[in-house]
């Protein structure tokens, strides 16, 4: 039986191999693997979309190609862009998003998001920014230090150590967030200075539509409140009675606890920060004097106060804001039966009362004293 | 009468000039020798037959056995193993005395299984030598040795032996059996007889484990196995074996566990490797290209602009040209061989990248792949892997890493759909005691290995029940 | 039927087999079948297996009623010959179709992701002739390669483990919040992607130990129950309620949180590594309708396998709108369910009849 079971299937297969369409099968080379797509809003039908595709070839001249089209769907936006390239475009390799302000702020960022994340060529990593004024022209300007924008854009937006206020958000991310009735997205914020590309701060989405740009150290205490292991060098200006200070901690691990009294009539929340870093700078009046254990814990309990002013006076911003980018209503969330709806949360943030607790611990001042 | 007999004789051995008849005069009256001169030498006739007869017949009396001139054919297959006949006229008897002495080569180092550390003797095609080889490794009654006859125009000497002590009675009559059953006019290597008696011939694996060297038989017939020789082959084959049995490697046992657990895990992942590697090239390039990563992926698109070929034809023509320089070079004269090896080597390989017909990244995967596909000790097996690696370059190339993933369930099946004399191949894999995974892809100090395995089903059960 | 030399499946191969049946593509979807309650499914596997358990219970006692037959053989017994035969093939339909069902279900995901251009016609071909291979082996070979299966496919549990750093415990929280009618629909869409292991009243003559046989294939169902319950828990700390609701196949999307340096997109070797929990689970469906086939015929039709085969190949192709097709598979999923009852009936049956007798 064995024997008549593998001729008959030989014989099939052989066969069978001209029913195949091979025809369609594109070889490596002539695909263009897009790095970057950009959105950038005409008006209420239109959009404009941009793409970028790196060039391997060592003859051309340019390291990169982009096309830009106008459409009002993103796949027939691809199918006008394939009559102006030569090879066949495919998402296999996306890497960055780019959106326009104005795109953001009018709420059309989750539909295209949505496409993409339902396209199964793409990736689950792939990173969003918002771009200042003109996506497009980020994508065709020229950086004369750089190798490629792919690249540059791409390792920009990358989780680093110094930019930890990125949320590097990417398409998982801003699914999750924006469908989840307890967070607000939030995007980083990119603008285009001369030849270089800038992280500005980070853009805090209401609902679907982008709201408001905070600050990198607003940011950096929403990360902080996520739970956020590892923050970038953090900067303070301390006002606690010894003058002007300003100082930097480096090298930071933070861990956040927070407690709610899970009522949602008058919800209160008890966050407490421990952070723990090597103080790498220092400027101000007790300078000469932070060689003795003492006077390093003077300095901490300053700076926990100051911490606690800080991230006090950003959740109260975020309060008459009523938007909730660090997802603190969760934990009301959590004891609470029925469905949560957005409704709820934002009620919950406007009512929010937080006591905040910070510990600082400096393990070290480098190796000097 | 004695004279028909000897007339009839004489039309048998008719045209065959290697056998001398002699007439000696003794005491006792003429004596005929009859011998094949090919296979005895002059020295050893002289010492044992012709200066006895002459002065000391008693001795021949003693030594030498009765024949029963009527059995023909007996009286020539005594002859052709080498023994002398002798012919007393007076009495009509009819005596031989084994005298066989055919030159045999010297036991030397084996070429194609060696170890850095540990014995290096190999087998030689003599039987007697084999065998002397292994008794005085394993020196106990409990070894026996049977001895046939196979092949039906040949008349080849095939001995099994076991220890009678270990061995399960079972496998040994089904070997038995499967030997009986066995025809076949000539068997010029035992490989020949191993592929008549295996449980599934059309199978690409080799269900039986081959080898020339003394120690790793001593080592499995102590572990209850059943071994096979056969005169004028150098192999000597052990039954039933296992899949993984096929990547061990008798130096494992002599290096510390460490290394040698390192060395064998090298040798079954080789296995793997070597018949993936190529084949996730091509799936990668033509179907899947989101799995690379992005600067690997620019690499390869700039090495494949140059290349006209899809990557299916492009792997296929490469590992062709390997088979073709390694066949090429196991049948060259050693004279020539070498220069032909490096011109395949190098000059192809460069010389096609530059021409533009290859990627270069290939041919870096397919030389590891080829090195790969050499780890596993027995040969048969390495020849095997390369016949996968066919299997999955096409399933590769039809459907992609789908492609890749039927084939490997398709392998899996088929081995465990394997049997070796009545034992299924995979059996470590599916251990039937606890104590066969200390031996398996990882081993463990010696002080652990002192159950038998599983797979021989030995009789130590039974003596531990009682 | 029944003679001692049938007896073969030791009892690796009977909780193996009960664990690899179950898992095929239901567990791809299980966390979206069961989002109609929310984060608070994550508990819905257990729940599962205790149902499960609780039936398996009356078919194991049933088969021990008759220990050298199989449920074809015993619906002639009980029901009468012209009875049983009606509802025999009834089964063996229901087996083809579910077969069907899951090969065309795992066929169209394998073209969406990772085979985009090519039709499915080869491919389906190429994976029933593997499956032929493996069910003429008969039930002893298809229980060593699910034993295999498990062992080769359990290292891609590894790859979650970026969804478990991304995610977020309190998702599990609160506990018990849904309504009554959520529980139900997510326990009638949930429940198919655990059936399978009801199976048993096939092989049962053929285990050598069948006084063990219930809690072995408890074993079995409750290492495909924890797999689940792993799955589910990391998809609620994953994703978000409107994801868990829209994403089908949420387990591959799961690995899709993944990256090696060498590797970027783990879904794909995940999906086609799915190849061999599909086999386990196709090829002992099909070996069942083989067997009643078998049983309804009086004479040896060698080429059963290869019919049946046919047929699913049809099924699979048919110049039927994708609707049809739909449809019919979610029908068939639904008399799956039909199996699970039917033991308890036969055993009322059974015991009514046993009744009649000792009167």
């Amino acid at each position: 039986m064995n024997r008549k079971l593998l001729g008959i299937s030989l014989l099939l297969l052989v066969l069978l191999v001209g029913c195949s369409r091979k025809e369609l099968k594109v070889p490596l080379e002539d695909i263009g693997m897009v790095g970057i797509m950009a959105f950038d809003y005409i008006d209420e039908n239109q959009m404009k979309l941009t793409v970028a595709i790196p060039q391997y070839a060592l003859e051309a001249q340019q390291k990169t190609q982009v096309f830009s089209v106008a459409t009002d769907l993103v796949s027939n936006g691809i199918v006008e862009m394939e009559k102006l390239s030569d090879k066949k475009i495919v998402f296999n390799q996306l890497r960055v998003v780019l959106v326009n302000e104005d795109f953001a702020r009018k709420g059309e960022v989750r539909k295209v998001i949505q496409h993409l994340y339902r396209n199964a060529e793409v990736g689950n990593k792939v990173l969003i920014a918002v771009a200042k004024d003109n996506a497009e022209a980020i994508l065709k300007g020229d950086y004369p230090d750089k190798p490629n924008i792919n690249i540059y854009i791409n390792d920009l937006l990358e989780p680093s150590i110094n930019t930890a206020f990125n949320p590097n958000t990417n398409i998982h991310d801003f699914m999750y967030t924006i469908t989840n009735p307890v967070t607000d997205t939030i995007i980083p914020y990119i603008e285009k200075r001369d030849d270089k590309i800038e992280i500005n701060g980070v853009a805090v989405f209401k609902g679907n539509q982008m709201h408001e740009v905070i600050k990198p150290e607003e940011a950096l205490i929403v990360q902080a409140l996520l739970g956020r292991k590892s923050l970038a060098p953090l900067h303070l200006d301390l006002h606690e009675g010894h003058g002007e200070e300003k100082l930097m901690i480096d090298l930071i691990e933070s861990s956040i606890k927070m407690q709610s009294n899970k009522s949602i009539k008058s919800p209160k929340l008890i966050i407490n920060l421990k952070i723990k870093g090597t103080l790498s700078e220092y400027k101000g009046e007790r300078e000469y004097e932070l060689n003795t254990v003492e006077s390093i814990s003077h300095l901490e309990k300053d700076i926990n106060k100051q911490l606690e002013v800080d991230i006090t006076k950003f959740l109260d911003k975020l309060k008459n804001m009523q938007v909730d980018p660090s997802g603190l209503s969760e934990k009301f969330r959590m004891y609470y039966h029925g469905t949560w709806t957005t409704k709820q949360t934002r009620e919950v943030i406007g009512k929010l009362k937080t006591e905040v607790h910070v510990e600082t611990s400096i393990i070290s001042t480098g190796t000097l004293k | 009468m004695p004279e028909q007999i000897v007339a009839k004789l004489k039309k048998e051995i008719n045209d065959v000039d290697d056998v001398k008849l002699n007439m000696i005069a003794t005491e006792e009256g003429d004596v005929t020798l009859i011998y094949f001169s090919s296979l005895i030498e002059k020295m050893t006739l002289q010492t044992m037959v012709s200066i006895p007869l002459t002065n000391n017949i008693k001795q021949i009396h003693q030594m030498a056995q009765y024949v029963d001139p009527k059995d023909v054919q007996g009286v020539i297959k005594r002859l052709n193993t080498g023994q002398t006949l002798l012919f007393f006229h007076e009495t009509n008897a009819l005596l031989s005395m084994d005298t066989y002495s055919a030159p045999t080569r010297a036991i030397t180092n084996t070429e194609t299984e060696s170890t850095v550390i540990g014995p290096q003797d190999a087998f030689t095609e003599s039987l007697e030598t084999n065998i002397s080889l292994v008794r005085r490794r394993i020196q106990s009654a409990q070894l026996k040795n049977e001895n046939r006859i196979v092949g039906s125009e040949a008349n080849i000497k095939i001995s099994i032996m076991y220890m009678d002590n270990i061995v399960n009675h079972k496998n040994l009559d089904d070997l038995r059996n499967r030997i009986d059953q066995v025809e076949f006019p000539l068997f010029t290597d035992i490989s020949v007889l191993k592929q008549l008696i295996e449980d599934n011939p059309l199978s690409p694996f080799p269900q039986y484990y081959m080898t020339v060297r003394p120690d790793s038989i001593c080592r499995y017939l102590i572990d209850g196995r059943i071994v096979m020789f056969m005169d004028n082959s150098q192999l000597a084959i052990v039954c039933p074996t296992s899949f993984f049995e096929m990547f061990v490697s008798i130096e494992d046992y002599y290096n510390r566990w460490t290394t040698a657990s390192l060395l064998r895990m090298l040798r079954f992942f080789g296995f793997f490797l070597t018949i993936m590697i190529t084949p996730m090239y091509i799936s990668a390039l033509t179907f899947h290209p989101e799995i690379l990563p992005y600067e690997l992926l620019l690499n390869l698109q700039e090495s494949r602009s140059k290349v006209p070929f899809p990557p299916l034809i492009e792997v296929l023509f490469i590992e062709l040209i390997v088979e073709v320089l390694r066949e090429a070079g196991s049948r060259m004269p050693a004279k020539v061989g070498q220069t032909i090896g490096i011109v395949g080597g190098i000059v192809i390989g460069t010389a096609a990248v530059q021409a533009g017909l290859l990627s270069n990244i290939l041919i870096v995967l397919v030389a590891t792949s080829a090195l790969l596909s050499f780890l596993p000790p027995i040969f048969l097996m390495s020849n095997t892997s390369r016949f996968v690696r066919y299997i999955f370059i096409l399933s590769a190339g039809l459907f992609g890493l789908f492609g890749q993933m039927l084939a490997f369930a398709w392998l899996i099946h088929h081995l465990l759909s394997l049997k070796s004399l009545g034992t299924h191949y995979m059996t470590p894999g599916i251990p039937r005691k606890p104590t066969d995974l200390l031996d398996n892809v990882i081993r463990f100090p010696i002080n652990y290995l002192t159950k038998k395995s599983g797979i021989s089903r030995t009789q130590e059960k039974t003596t531990e029940e009682k | 039927m029944g003679s001692a030399n049938l007896k073969m499946l030791n009892r690796y191969h009977v909780i193996f087999l009960a664990q690899s049946i179950m898992l095929g593509t239901g567990i791809l979807s299980l966390p979206q079948k069961l989002s109609a309650m929310g984060y608070t499914e994550w508990f819905m596997p257990i729940l599962f297996g205790i149902v499960a358990t609780l039936t398996l219970w009356p078919i194991v006692w049933l088969c021990s009623k008759y220990p050298n037959e199989h449920l074809f053989r015993i619906n002639e017994i009980l029901l009468g010959k012209v009875l049983g035969k009606v509802f025999n093939s009834l089964f063996v339909i229901q087996f083809i179709i579910f077969s069907a069902g899951i090969i065309s279900n795992y066929m169209h995901l394998i073209q969406s992701t990772a085979l985009p251009e090519q039709t499915i016609t080869l491919p389906v071909l190429c994976f029933l002739l593997l499956l032929i291979y493996i069910v003429s082996g008969g039930i002893k070979s298809i229980a060593r390669f699910c034993m295999m299966s498990f062992f080769i496919t359990i290292g891609m549990f590894y790859f979650t483990r970026w969804a478990i750093e991304k995610g977020e415990v309190s998702h599990l929280l609160p506990l018990l919040n849904f309504s009554g009618k959520e529980f139900f629909n997510a326990f009638k869409e949930g429940y198919l992607s655990i059936l399978g292991y009801e199976l048993i009243v096939f092989y049962f003559p053929y285990i050598i130990d069948q006084k063990k046989a219930f809690r072995h294939s408890l074993i079995g169902i409750w290492i495909s129950i924890f797999l689940c319950f792993f799955t589910t828990v990391v998809s609620v700390i994953y994703y978000s309620e409107w994801q868990l609701k829209n994403v089908e196949f949420s387990v591959l999307n799961l690995f899709k949180a993944g990256e090696f340096t060498f590797v970027e997109r783990i879904d794909i070797i995940g999906i086609t590594l799915w190849v061999f929990l599909i086999l386990s689970t196709v090829t002992a469906y099909v070996w069942c309708a083989k067997l009643g086939v078998d049983s309804l015929f009086k004479k040896k039709n060698k080429y059963e396998l290869y019919v049946i085969a046919a047929i699913i190949f049809l099924i699979i192709r048919m110049p039927f709108s994708r609707e049809f097709q739909d449809k019919l598979f979610t029908a068939s999923n639904y008399i799956g369910y039909m199996l699970i009852i039917w033991p308890i009936f036969l055993s009322m049956i059974y015991v009514v009849r046993k009744k009649k007798v000792q009167q």
